[in-house]
């Protein structure tokens, strides 16, 4: 049993082609496990005129694209039932075991965790994002996600302040919460091979340029940086609503010459602009995880980054220096790794050795596959049990989603008798990562030959 | 087996669903809550007993101009009686806090614009007199009641004095306050009818907000005005219908002694969390 491959199904709104975090964890997530010999499939919405129906990615990862309208930002409207009809016969034909969902605000995954115990696969669920209390997204959402979060197998976040804040907002007992960070591919970002020059210090943000990710703080330090080290120059990739109070503050301090904006930037040039410099401030207000930074120390920047969220748990304290979120502390800490690094104690090559040895994500699908298998294992909750729980999320939320819970298990009796399972086309033939090797190995002789 | 720390970037030898005896230990509960007492609470109710009250002077005094009952010429009278009387608070709460040369200026400014408004008014009455005409008055009714309402819900009830700034809400809250006085003047039947009830809902909507801050600064004098604004409404209603003002009293007390105790009663629900993941806010110089 220990060694049987496992089907695995990541249900999220957020996926390729939109670029982003989570996306990204996901595809890396799904290559590492079919690497480790287990089926990934990914359930998503589609995207009108491009993206419909099933594609494949390499290595082998097959997307379904559901139609569903998106709402903002790519997330989908919550609507319980309608998702049923088309995740049941996905999970049916596919053997699915396991359903993976991510993202507190997409909706896909809080349904899919919903449906998932009528075909008998069981539930876990990625938190990638921190939320607060008091605020109106936080309210709205947190109750949702307790209602999703209900009846889950098993969570995983990103950090430690990451599962505390999971914990507390869908109140789960912490030990079906596990923390697995994000890793990074380190070949993608080897420093330069060329030494920079320490006369001229370059610092690089590479951020979107919006409020939570502190822009306010960087407009306010820039200049007072550039006045204290006619050495040093800025380079900031990245767009955002806050572009434009970066470019009126280059204007007015006129700093064109030293502070150098490059507009968007895809991921896959972030590395080109990364090793221009030998400073990455980072000045979020709000983090779960943060890979911005371990790219930039990956690609063996010295990291300067405020002390919010589970920034203090990714790099050893030799690796980066921590200011509070204050204009003052940022300008001091900034000014000491710029002492730090002119004196040549920084050795990006050794930071890039060393952020190779922590950070791996075939060691984070090895750590998520014990959760999968630890699921696997525990006894599944009966109906009843889970009748029971819904209605205790509260007096008002307890009986709406008792009440859709119930109606879901109806529902899907009816669809159980519109789409018997013996008319589903079930999957005979499963891709062969090492048949796909061989043929392509031999199409590459022949054009050789 | 070494100690459990609280980072990433080490392989350690616990599960991931280990719970660390630190877990949750940044979390801090109602860490800047101040619990309200009911005194206070009560005292600051009353700037809102005190607006309602000043609604309800403005309506009976339509009322009793409408049914002839009150003679318009008392009305302005009175409205100038008011003007004089609030000026001369006004000059006093002003005394301590400014230099001569700016309350000459202040002075001269203020005398003109009451200059300015008490003739514009003069002049425009007739015209708003007929300005409703083809509306039927429950339309009136109906409007009336809705700015009203706007104008008590919008209205400035704060006690802090910041003169710099005035909030979009308390304007509109004034716009909707004098237009519903002008819509209802429309249905009075004389042109000076028409003038003092609008003369005397400036007084009451626009400049008494303005006054209402600075004489709102000790209890004392926060339950003497309310008193006196209480007393007022109430000896205007009573002769209107002893129903209604019954049903006034029990408005203003439900907001100033029950709603209070209310809020002081939920506060025991208060529980605001506070850790590591909340944004920063970031300080800026």
């Amino acid at each position: 049993m220990a060694t049987k491959s496992l089907n695995i199904a990541m249900v999220c709104d957020f996926f390729h082609p939109v670029a982003g975090g989570v996306e990204n964890h996901i595809f890396m997530l799904a290559s590492n496990l079919i690497r480790r010999g287990h089926k990934v499939i990914i359930i998503t919405h589609s995207h009108p005129s491009t993206r419909h129906g099933i594609r494949w990615m390499i290595p082998g990862i097959k997307v379904y694209h559901i139609p569903f309208k998106t709402l903002v930002s790519s997330a989908t409207l919550p609507n319980f039932l309608t998702f049923l009809p088309y995740l049941r016969p996905i999970l049916l034909r596919e053997r699915i075991d396991l359903v993976h969902g991510h993202a507190s605000l997409s909706s896909l995954a809080h349904e899919g965790i919903l449906h998932s115990h009528l075909l008998g696969a069981r539930t876990v669920f990625t938190d990638h994002s921190l939320f607060g209390f008091d605020d109106a997204t936080g309210i709205l959402t947190n109750k949702l996600l307790e209602a999703a979060l209900r009846n889950v197998d098993a969570v995983i976040c990103v950090s430690n302040t990451g599962r505390e804040n999971t914990v507390l907002r869908a109140s789960l007992h912490p030990s079906i919460a596990h923390v697995i960070p994000n890793a990074v591919i380190a070949e993608q970002f080897r420093p330069s091979p060329t030494l920079l020059d320490t006369t001229t210090i370059n610092i690089v943000v590479v951020s979107r340029l919006a409020y939570r990710k502190g822009v306010d703080l960087l407009v306010a330090t820039a200049p007072r940086i550039c006045s204290l080290f006619p050495n040093v120059n800025f380079i900031v990739g990245g767009d955002g609503p806050k572009l434009v109070e970066l470019l009126q503050m280059r204007e007015k301090h006129m700093l064109q010459d030293r502070i150098t904006l490059l507009g968007p930037i895809r991921h896959k040039d972030v590395r080109e602009v990364l090793i221009e410099g030998s400073i990455f401030l980072n000045t979020s207000l709000t983090e779960a995880f943060c890979i911005g930074i371990l790219e930039a120390a990956c690609a063996g920047l010295y990291v300067v980054s405020t002390r919010v969220g589970g920034v203090p748990e990714v790099l050893p304290e030799d690796m980066i220096s921590f200011a509070e979120p204050e204009e003052d502390d940022v300008v001091r800490a900034l000014s000491d790794a710029i002492s730090h690094v002119s004196r040549g104690n920084h050795d990006p090559h050794k930071a890039h050795e060393r952020v190779r040895g922590m950070y791996d994500w075939a060691h984070v699908a090895e750590r998520t596959e014990v959760v999968y298998r630890g699921v696997l294992d525990s006894e599944p909750r009966e109906l009843w049990d889970r009748i029971k729980r819904t209605a205790s999320l509260g007096i008002f939320a307890g009986p709406i989603f008792m009440i859709i819970l119930v109606v879901d298990c109806y529902f899907f009796m009816f669809l159980e008798w519109l789409m018997p399972r013996e008319d589903l086309h079930y999957v005979e033939q499963e891709w062969d990562t090492r048949r796909f090797t061989d043929i392509c190995r031999d199409e590459l002789q022949e054009q050789q030959a | 087996m070494s100690e459990w720390e609280r980072v990433l970037w080490k392989k350690q030898a616990y599960a991931d669903n280990y719970i660390p005896p630190s877990f949750l230990s940044s979390l801090r509960r109602n860490a800047n809550v101040h619990p309200y007492t009911y005194a206070p609470l009560v005292l600051a109710s009353c700037a809102i007993i005190q607006h309602i009250s000043a609604v309800f002077i403005l309506l009976s005094a339509f009322v009793h101009l409408h049914t002839m009952a009150l003679d318009p010429r008392l009305l302005v009278w009175v409205s100038i009686l008011c003007f004089l009387l609030g000026y001369t608070a006004w000059e006093l709460t002003q005394a301590r806090t400014n230099t001569s040369t700016e309350m000459r200026w202040w002075r001269a400014k203020a005398f003109k614009s009451s200059i300015l408004v008490f003739l514009a008014l003069l002049a425009l009455s007739p015209v708003l007199k007929t300005l409703t005409e083809a509306t039927s008055s429950d339309s009136i009714w109906a409007l009336s009641a809705f700015l009203l309402g706007l104008n008590v819900l919008l209205a400035d009830y704060s006690s802090s004095f910041d003169r710099t700034t005035t909030k979009l809400t308390s304007v509109l809250s004034m716009n909707a306050g004098i237009s519903a006085s002008v819509v209802l003047a429309s249905r009075l039947s004389s042109n000076l009818s028409v003038f003092a009830l609008i003369l005397f809902a400036v007084q009451l909507l626009a400049l008494l907000p303005i006054l209402r801050k600075y004489l709102n600064t000790s209890p004392l004098r926060i339950l003497i005005s309310t008193a006196l604004l209480i007393t007022a409404s109430g000896v205007l209603i009573m002769p209107i219908s002893s129903a209604l003002a019954f049903v006034q009293g029990g408005i203003l007390a439900f907001i100033g002694l029950a709603c209070p105790a209310v809020l002081v009663w939920a506060q025991k629900y208060k529980n605001e969390i506070k850790g590591s993941w909340d944004p920063a806010v970031p300080q800026l110089r």
